[in-house]
This record gives structure tokens, sequence and C-alpha cells, in this order.
């Protein structure tokens, strides 16, 4: 199904390659460590989530993650680093050190001389979203820029997995190699996304680390009812709003769209989200939730590339990407299948 | 989750208290699978999570047959049956109905 039509308001951006580093290392949840320090409750609370093991790899770090991603990338596409126009690092959740720039270090591993590099953020697993806001800017004003990689490595701030009472964060790195589309399709094609955010939830979630060993950061909710109710109430809200207001902008009703993916926190979540959006999400959603973990802002990308890997998404296919943070942001992305390209399983360390 | 089966909205303003706070403790207790008091904090006690608030929400949206607005995402609205049968009432102007009934017509 082709999304070109009257209605369209945002100039698409093509997925030519995507890369990816997943572990292939795993963690049980209930050999979790920081589980013996939990009340019993909120034991349970964890190996409920619908998570049975998450990706691990202690040896490297969330710039390794992303370091490793971007080089499978680029690989994918035949695209050597020096011919990249633009590299934007999704902000990992805790720099290695502060004052250096994670941006600047990943350029210079890859030896992308030429691309223009920053970091963007803020958002949580929404940040993906600005990524590729930025990314599309970037295409458009610049025509002499051709190939833009967003890049992001996954991994928890402190030495605990769990974030109570919503996920267990996994290891994982994800590259998109993004371009215009031109004559060659592409696996798949952003037409258009949409972000809101309210920032009265800024501090909903909060991790205080000045004077505290590392062995003691811990992943907090300042206020669990107001997690649970409010925000999961105006996340009804929003959602569907927003879907609404992407599909009408793009003269697409949901009766168009063949899949819908999803960040993956829990299956409550999961749930949360297809009864507020009255839509099933494609399988891949819980399949790598269930033995990936939470992978932050990569979890989206990388759901619709199991899809496809699955044949769940065929050649043609509308889908909708949705993506929710406690900080609190939402975004949609409306997306379109090109030929099969090859997913995580069929390539790289995935 | 369907709990109920009609929509007694049209009841509600003749719906006394009781009835509507045995109906929610009812939804209470089949989705939370224990016990619930009419004045048992369910977020307090922990057992509250998204999708349960959306249960709920929508529970009382199509059980009373009235929309919880923006403006009426109040958790202490929500916290106990007691306190739920209140919301409802003030929303379906059961409240309202009984003090100005007298002159309506």
């Amino acid at each position: 199904m082709n999304a070109v039509g009257t209605f369209r308001a945002a100039t698409p951006i093509a997925v030519d390659a995507a890369g990816w580093h997943l572990p292939d290392r795993t963690r049980a949840v209930a050999e979790l460590p920081e589980l013996a320090d939990l009340p019993e409750a909120d034991r349970r609370t964890c190996l409920n989530l619908g998570i049975d093991t998450v990706l691990v790899d202690d040896e490297l770090t969330a710039g390794d993650l992303a370091e490793h991603a971007a080089r499978a990338a680029l690989e994918r596409a035949g695209l050597a680093a020096g011919e990249l126009g633009a590299l934007i690092v999704v902000e990992p959740r805790a720099p290695e050190t502060l004052i250096s720039s994670d941006a600047t270090r990943l350029q210079h591993a890859l030896g992308a001389t030429e691309a223009t590099t920053f970091t963007v953020g803020g958002l949580g697993c929404v940040s993906v979203a600005p990524a590729l806001l930025a990314a599309r800017g970037l295409l458009a004003a610049d025509p002499g820029l051709r190939h833009a990689l967003v890049v992001h490595g996954s991994k928890p701030a402190g030495r605990g997995r769990y974030r109570h009472p919503v996920t267990v964060n996994g290891d994982s790195g994800q590259a998109l190699l993004l371009s215009r589309p031109g004559e060659v399709p592409a696996p798949v094609r952003v037409l258009d996304l949409v972000q809101r955010t309210n920032g009265a939830y800024w501090d909903l979630f909060g991790l205080d680390y000045r004077d505290r060993p590392t062995a003691q950061w811990r992943e907090e909710c300042r206020d669990l009812p107001g997690y649970s109710f409010r925000l999961a109430m105006e996340t009804r809200r929003r959602l569907s709003a927003l879907v609404d207001e992407l599909l009408a902008r793009n003269g697409r009703t949901r009766g168009d769209i063949a899949g819908w993916a999803s960040q993956n926190l829990s299956a409550g979540g999961l749930a949360f989200t297809e009864e507020t959006l009255d839509v099933k999400l494609l399988p891949s959603c819980r399949e790598n939730l269930r033995g990936y973990g939470h992978l932050g802002p990569n979890d989206i990308f990388l759901n619709l590339w199991t899809a496809l890997d699955r044949r769940d998404l065929a050649e043609g296919d509308l889908a909708v990407l949705v993506n929710v943070s406690p900080v609190a942001a939402w975004s949609v992305l409306l997306v379109e299948m090109g030929p099969r390209g090859r997913g995580p399983s069929q390539g790289g360390n995935a | 989750m369907s709990h109920g089966s009609e929509p007694i909205a049209d009841a509600a303003p003749g719906a006394g208290a009781e009835q509507i706070t045995e109906e929610i403790t009812g939804f209470l207790t089949d989705a939370l699978r224990r016990p619930i008091g009419p004045d048992d904090d369910y977020f307090e006690l922990g057992l509250v999570d998204s999708l349960f608030a959306l249960e709920l929400v929508t529970y009382v949206e199509q059980r009373f047959a009235l929309t919880v607005e923006v403006e009426d995402l109040d958790l202490d609205s929500f916290r106990t049956a007691h306190r739920l049968t209140e919301f409802v009432r003030r929303k379906t102007g059961a409240d309202a109905g009984r003090r100005t009934h007298v002159g309506d017509h």
C-alpha cells in the first residue's frame, strides 16, 4: 500500500539499514541480585512483568554497544563511516564520564570524520523520536547530506536492572541508517511521526547519584499512585489522540494499519497499550519483552524488524510504532514496509 | 475484563449509594482477586498498576455511563469504593438530583 497522497504532511525518511548488537548472554530475572533486597510484594511485581530473561554484557559500556551496532548497520549497507553526513547519538541513560562527549567518542571510534555529530535525548525511550526528527530535518534541509546514522547503546544507569514497578532493563545497541527515499526502495520508510511531552512528570522517576557509590544507585518513582493512575490515564487520552492525529494527517484510518508495535516495558504495559488503542500488538513485542527485557529507545524498531523477520509484515504494509516514557513523553510513528530487509536474527551479533 | 452488564446510569440518580458501592466493591474484588471493603485504599495497598487503573476507569465509564474527563483525574476520587461512589453520584447528578428535584417541573 503506498502512503503517498494528498493528506501526507511530512517528508518521509528511508531506513536503509538497521544494525543491532544484542549480547549473546542473558540473565534470568529470577536470579537478579537486587531481588534479594526487595520487599516480597515488589519482588512479586518484578517476577510478574512478563520478562523471563534480559540481555546482559557486563563487559561493554553503552558506548561500546552503540559502536558495535553502528558498525553492523554500516557493514550491512556497505557504507564507509567517512560517508556519513550526520551521526546522531541517542544519549545513554548515564554517561561514562561527565563533561566529555559520548557523541564525538563514537564519531572518533567509527571514523565518521565528515559527519555532523551531536546527541539528542531527555525523553527516555521516546528519545529515538527526536533523533528521527533531527535526521529528517537535516536530510530535508541539506541536499548535500545523504546519510544519517541514529545510534543508541542501551544499558541501565546503575548495577540494578529492575525499575520498580515498571520493567527490567537489558543491554543492547541499535543503529538506523537513514536517507531520503530514492530509487532503491528501503526496507522501511518512516512516513511521519508525532511527539508530545508533558513536563509536569519530569521527575516522576529519578536516580540520585551525587555522592553515592554506583552500587547504591536505584531508579526510583517518587509517586507510585501518580504513575499508576494519573500518568496512565493521561497516556490513555494522549495515545488515542496522537494516533488519530497521525493517521488523519496522512489520510489513513486504523483499518489501513497492518501491524502495531510498542516499546517493551511489561506484559501489563503491552496489554495497557492494546486496551487503550483497541488494537493487537505484533507478537514480536511480547517475544522480545520475554527474552530481552526493556531495551529503551531500541525497542520499537527491534520489534518492527523482528516482525519483518517473522514475516508478520510484508512489503507495502503500514505499521504504527508507539512509544511512551514516564518523563512524560509520547510518540507515534507511521512506517511503511519495503522489500524485506535483514532482521535481527539474520546477521551481525543479533 | 468485563464486569456487570447493562450501564446503570439511568438508574444512578435514583440508585442508592449502597447499591453503587456494592457494584464497585464487586468489581474490585473480582479484578484484584481479593476481598476489597468499601473503605480499603487499594492504591495505598499497592494493588494498582497502570493496566488496572485503565480497567477501573473504563469500568466506571461503561457501568455508570459517564465520561471521566481530564479534570476528573483526582486520585482521591478513585482511592476507595466509597469515594468512587461519591464520584459516580456527583457525575451522574444523583446528589444534585435529590437537592434540586423539587421545582424541576
